[in-house]
């Protein structure tokens, strides 16, 4: 526990010194100030478009940041032979593996809550909205996140940083569409395809059942159930990774 | 003994980990107790007394590994064996490429031997280790890193400050502890790597090249903390090049060459027989 600690404590410092983050933080904030502009000149509802808009960059700006962070995090130790120092030391792979995980989590927590709280006080100031669906939304979006991580850490276990990365986009926008994938298999009467869509709506993390628009703010609190339900699923999902991420550590030699 | 040999132990009561391994073992974190079997009471009555005095004993260690696009197998270690007693310093010399570094790895348990047995003398949490051409975090400062390593170990608190903070003294960059490492020299990264290699207060210490990078005054600070090391008692195994050294400091070496120890013995010894220095009866050794 200590040794997963201090894996998690040295990602976190390496994560939020890294001047590349906080440049596309920056970035990301003046996005979400475009957003809102743009939502802002629409014609009626700004309030309900500035929350929309800004969540979508909120999103995409945090599973970008996450799953280039998350590519490279394993591979550098390994590129650059920090892992000889790790070990060396009584660290087992899985303590190393969910450490950097922690980690990595922790950043993006400090970064969600910085761009969720900047979201929520500029749709106060502006629309004269606060809303705390909007807030519930952007906990949710970090749920996602974490579920990119963990996946994006599994898949650097055994390719390269940029593919591990371009992978963990892909599963996050496959997230996104995975329902689709049910309401495919009702088309036919095919059982192998019904089967087929069940294993594969499985396999991909149900992102869509956790995607809460805050800007139809009411509509949504009848589904919390189903939210909580599907948030206990993600975070298993990510539990999950992680532990085949470790089983594939486990065969790597330095 | 050696290849062909599976499974593993450890002894808790004696803290000493041994391992014996064909296929993928994986050598042992810490030391656990695995469920002594016919062969276990075997070896420990054969082998008790000839390996207490170890630090380290390695047995018929193979290894090849796949390299380049094609795969094109290697055979780096052929039935590597040596054994160091405790107390030792031990010097591993061997030309590039000999296996030296291969070895030490799977000593660490960094790689996986493809057969071959392993004694540690000690536990992991009692092992330091300074990589060769060490790279650390660039982010963290000197200090930083020192207590990173120690809560790797486990150490606390108080313990870990009072550590790191005589460890930079005694490698001389108290001034620099806590600037971040990515401002220092080679020679001031090689200094902290010893630092780290330190922070557990290790009995038994492995150095891959220490004194590269280092100028002469940094090769006379390493010099002196092996010398520190060796008067404590400690057991210190070391890769080096610069056979002055190795001559000055070790008392006992393996000389490598292709994978396998061809020639072990005290430094005192390691003459040629018609007069001249550690370095002509190295290269008679290799070039045989």
């Amino acid at each position: 526990m200590n040794r997963m600690a201090a894996v998690a404590l040295n990602t976190f410092k390496e994560t939020i010194r890294d001047r590349v983050l906080l440049v596309i933080v920056v970035f990301a904030l003046a996005m979400i100030v475009a957003a809102l502009w743009l939502a802002s000149i629409s014609l009626g509802e700004t309030a309900r478009m500035m929350q929309d808009f800004g969540l979508v960059a909120v999103t995409a700006f945090g599973v970008i940041v996450a799953v280039f962070v998350a590519g490279t995090l394993v591979r550098k130790e390994v590129e650059k032979r920090t892992v000889f120092v790790v070990f060396s030391k009584p660290v087992r792979r899985g303590e190393f593996i969910t450490g950097k995980f922690l980690g990595l989590s922790l950043t993006m927590a400090v970064v969600l809550a910085g761009m969720g709280a900047f979201l929520f006080l500029l749709t106060w100031l502006v629309a004269g909205v606060s809303s705390w669906v909007l807030l519930a939304a952007t906990g949710l979006v970090y749920l996602q996140v974490l579920v990119v991580i963990a996946v994006t850490i599994f898949f650097s276990t055994f390719s390269s940083a940029l593919l591990a990365s371009v992978l963990g986009i892909c599963v996050f926008a496959a997230g996104q569409l995975s329902h689709n994938v049910l309401s495919l298999s009702r088309l036919g009467d095919s059982a192998l395809l019904k089967g087929l869509s069940w294993v594969i709506y499985l396999l991909i993390p149900n992102f869509s059942a956790v995607d809460i628009k805050p800007g139809v703010v009411g509509e949504a609190t009848a589904a919390w159930d189903d939210i909580a339900l599907w948030s206990g699923y993600l975070a298993a999902y990510a539990m999950v990774a992680l532990v085949i991420a470790t089983l594939v550590f486990n065969r790597r030699e330095f | 003994m050696g290849e062909g040999v599976s499974g593993g132990w450890a002894n808790k009561d004696s803290g000493r980990e041994r391992y014996a391994v064909a296929g993928d073992g994986m050598l042992p974190l810490e030391t656990t107790v695995a469920r002594p079997s016919g062969r276990y009471e075997e070896r420990m009555e054969t082998e008790k007394g000839q390996l207490s005095q170890k630090a380290v004993a390695v047995r018929e260690l193979r290894k090849t590994v796949a390299v380049g696009f094609r795969r094109r197998k290697v055979e780096i270690l052929r039935g590597t064996s040596f054994a160091v007693n405790e107390g030792d310093v031990f010097g591993m010399l061997g030309p590039n490429g000999a296996g030296k570094t291969t070895a030490l790895k799977i000593i660490l348990g960094l790689m996986r031997p493809d057969a071959g047995a392993i004694d540690l003398g000690v536990a992991r949490a009692a092992v330091g280790y300074l990589p060769e051409n060490p790279y650390f975090y660039d982010y963290l400062s000197g200090r930083e890193l020192l207590q990173f390593c120690g809560r790797l170990f486990g150490l606390p608190e108080r313990v870990r400050r009072e550590r790191a903070a005589r460890l930079l003294a005694q490698v001389g960059l108290e001034e620099a502890a806590d600037r971040q490492l990515r401002r220092y020299s080679k020679g001031m990264l090689q200094r902290i790597g010893i630092a780290q290699a330190l922070i557990n207060d290790p009995h038994l210490v492995f150095l891959d090249e220490p004194m590269t990078g280092l100028d002469p005054l940094g090769r006379v600070e390493v010099k002196r903390i092996i010398q520190g090391l060796r008067e404590q008692g400690r057991t210190v195994l070391f890769n080096s090049h610069i056979l002055a050294d190795v001559e000055e400091l070790c008392t006992r070496v393996a000389i490598m060459r292709a994978g396998t120890v061809v020639w072990e013995g005290a430094v005192a010894e390691a003459k040629p027989p018609d007069g001249g220095n550690l370095e002509d009866f190295f290269i008679a050794a290799v070039s045989a």
